[in-house]
């Protein structure tokens, strides 16, 4: 693992990045019917988070955003090794990501109308949920660990 | 029927063949299915039904029994901004639906041409082909089978009602005090179950048709592969629109459940055009929303609840596809990581890598 921290699209990226991750968390957690009873949709400006049909759309936007700019990333590393400045930086974090668009991408086939066994759909949903969960904590942990280590691991958690 | 191919069923196809899925055994697109046969879909004759309700007291006699009673006391959400709704007390209910009652009939007078024409429709889930309540589930309790019955899992649901909410009919109703809710963190997540129609989907699938089709004396419905169905549904609706004095090609006036929420597996004929239909039982919910009765009675007086739900009466106007939008934005899933890949590829963006400790090795190749 090279120590060299590369920020392909400089900071543009880093926000969108951060910013695709943070509409998915929140849209996401959002497709459970929570915001309504914890009072979050009494929030002013907050109103619509109550909305599951636009946070489902939302969900998808972030989904679309966050895909494009890792696939960006994915085809970027094959081309130069070494750290980055945004984006995952060990197998465990490209392993919770390719959870996180397998199981995904099987419900928006899903939605689109194509037919997938229930059971096996009600797997993948918690697969979702659990990796969501588990890529937001390595993420968070990711962010205040201090970043000297970060390369000497070279990993996202 | 090239009106009703829909832009969802070459969507299905589509993303099927682009996923490269179509060959599995376990992954068949829908509409792939239905051509198989598989995907069964009923017809309601209207001018047929008499109103008798033979159809309800079957569906109440073999299902309200596999709905369980809550326990008791039953526990108080914290905070108490989600009402507990109580129906065991009230199983009785007939004349809409409630988690003990997945059948209703709605008795209309419906004023058409200078007549008012008695008419009985029979209301229940209308088992759409693409279901926001199934869709939007997300705990997967809301599932779609291939043969297009949509059903709630009572083992897994939350009773969190999401699946009414998006629901444009309002269809699933609650029975707080019941389910996996109890073992779990009962006062701060879930309130119950969700129950509506299912179809009759144990029954079904041991080859029995569903009660509600087998009682009726007058054989107002039909159930069998949706592109029969709808061949059956197009040729009865055209033979309306001639009766009722309207030209032949106004036939999708006198159906619904064709094209309503991006088309659904319960298709509706009437004698006259569903338009009056939609204004009758419009009317009749009006009429029966007395002052100082329920949220709908509240919303009517401009009170201070807003109506939400529709009392367990379905209305029967125009519904748009709700999930029409997320249609088009899985168009961008697709897109996007490739756009993504085809940027890093040829290293779009990439030439301005810097190191952050000034090393020169900034090239991406
Ligand atoms: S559908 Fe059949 S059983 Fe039901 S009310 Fe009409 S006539 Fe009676
Ligand atoms: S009518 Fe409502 S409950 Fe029934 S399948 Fe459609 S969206 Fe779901
Ligand atoms: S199909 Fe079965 S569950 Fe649905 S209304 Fe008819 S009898 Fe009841």
């Amino acid at each position: 693992m090279s120590k060299h921290d590369y920020s392909p699209g400089g900071r543009v990226a880093v926000w969108l990045y951060g910013i695709a991750i943070g509409l998915a968390l929140f849209s996401g957690f959002g497709q459970m019917p929570l915001y309504n009873r914890y009072y979050l949709t009494s929030v002013p400006g907050l109103g619509w988070s109550g909305n599951f049909i636009a946070l489902s759309e939302l969900h998808y936007f972030a989904a679309a955003l966050f895909m494009g700019l890792v696939a960006w990333r994915l085809a970027l590393d094959t081309r130069a090794g070494g750290t980055w400045s945004w984006g995952p930086r060990s197998w465990w974090g490209w392993s919770l990501i390719a959870l996180l668009v397998l199981s995904g991408g099987a419900k928006a086939l899903r939605n689109a109308g194509v037919f997938l066994p229930p059971l096996a759909l009600m797997l993948l949903d918690f697969v979702h949920l659990g990796s969501a969960m588990a890529f937001m904590f390595s993420g968070l942990v990711s962010l205040f660990r201090p970043r000297k280590k970060q390369y000497l691991r070279g990993g996202l958690a | 029927m090239a009106k009703d191919i829909s832009r969802r069923n070459f969507l299905r196809g589509g993303l099927a063949a682009a996923a490269g899925v179509a060959a599995s055994p376990i992954i068949l697109p829908t509409a792939a299915q239905a051509a198989s046969g598989r995907e069964l879909c009923t017809l309601l004759d209207l001018s047929k039904c008499i109103g008798c309700e033979e159809c309800v007291s079957a569906c109440r006699e073999q299902w309200q029994p596999t709905v369980p009673d809550p326990v008791s006391p039953m526990p108080r959400p914290f905070p108490a901004k989600v009402p507990v709704q109580d129906w065991s007390g009230r199983k009785d209910v007939s004349d809409r639906l409630t988690p003990y009652n997945f059948l209703y009939v709605e008795h209309l007078d419906v004023p058409h041409k200078g007549q008012e024409i008695e008419l009985h429709v029979p209301r229940r889930c209308m088992h759409c082909l693409n279901p926001p309540c199934a869709d939007l589930c997300p705990f997967g309790a809301g599932r779609v089978e291939n043969n297009g019955v949509v059903h709630i899992d009572p083992e897994v649901c939350l009773g969190g009602a999401k699946c009414k909410t998006v629901c444009p009919w309002k269809i699933p109703q609650r029975q707080s005090g019941v389910g996996i809710y109890l073992d779990i963190m009962p006062e701060l997540a879930g309130n119950g179950v969700m129950f509506k129609c299912h179809r009759c989907l144990p029954l079904v699938e041991k080859g029995q048709q569903p009660r509600c089709v087998e009682v009726c004396p007058e054989q107002v419905q039909s159930i069998g592969p949706r592109e029969q169905i709808l061949a059956q549904a197009e040729a009865l609706a055209r033979a309306k629109a001639t009766e009722d004095g309207a030209s032949p090609d106004k036939w999708q006036d006198y159906v619904y459940g064709l094209t309503e929420n991006g088309g659904t597996t319960t298709i509706y004929v009437s004698p006259m055009p569903f338009a009056a239909v939609a204004a009758a039982i419009e009317q009749n919910h009006a009429a029966s929303a007395q002052p100082g009765r329920g949220r709908a009675a509240r919303a009517k007086q401009g009170g201070r609840k807003k109506k939400r739900g529709f009392g367990g009466r379905p209305p029967m106007g125009p519904v748009e596809d709700v999930m029409a939008k997320a249609d088009n934005l899985s168009l961008a899933l697709v897109l996007a990581p490739v756009a993504g890949l085809a940027a890093g590829f040829t290293r779009l963006f990439g030439k301005k890598f810097k190191a952050d400790d000034g090393d020169s090795k900034g090239e991406a190749a």
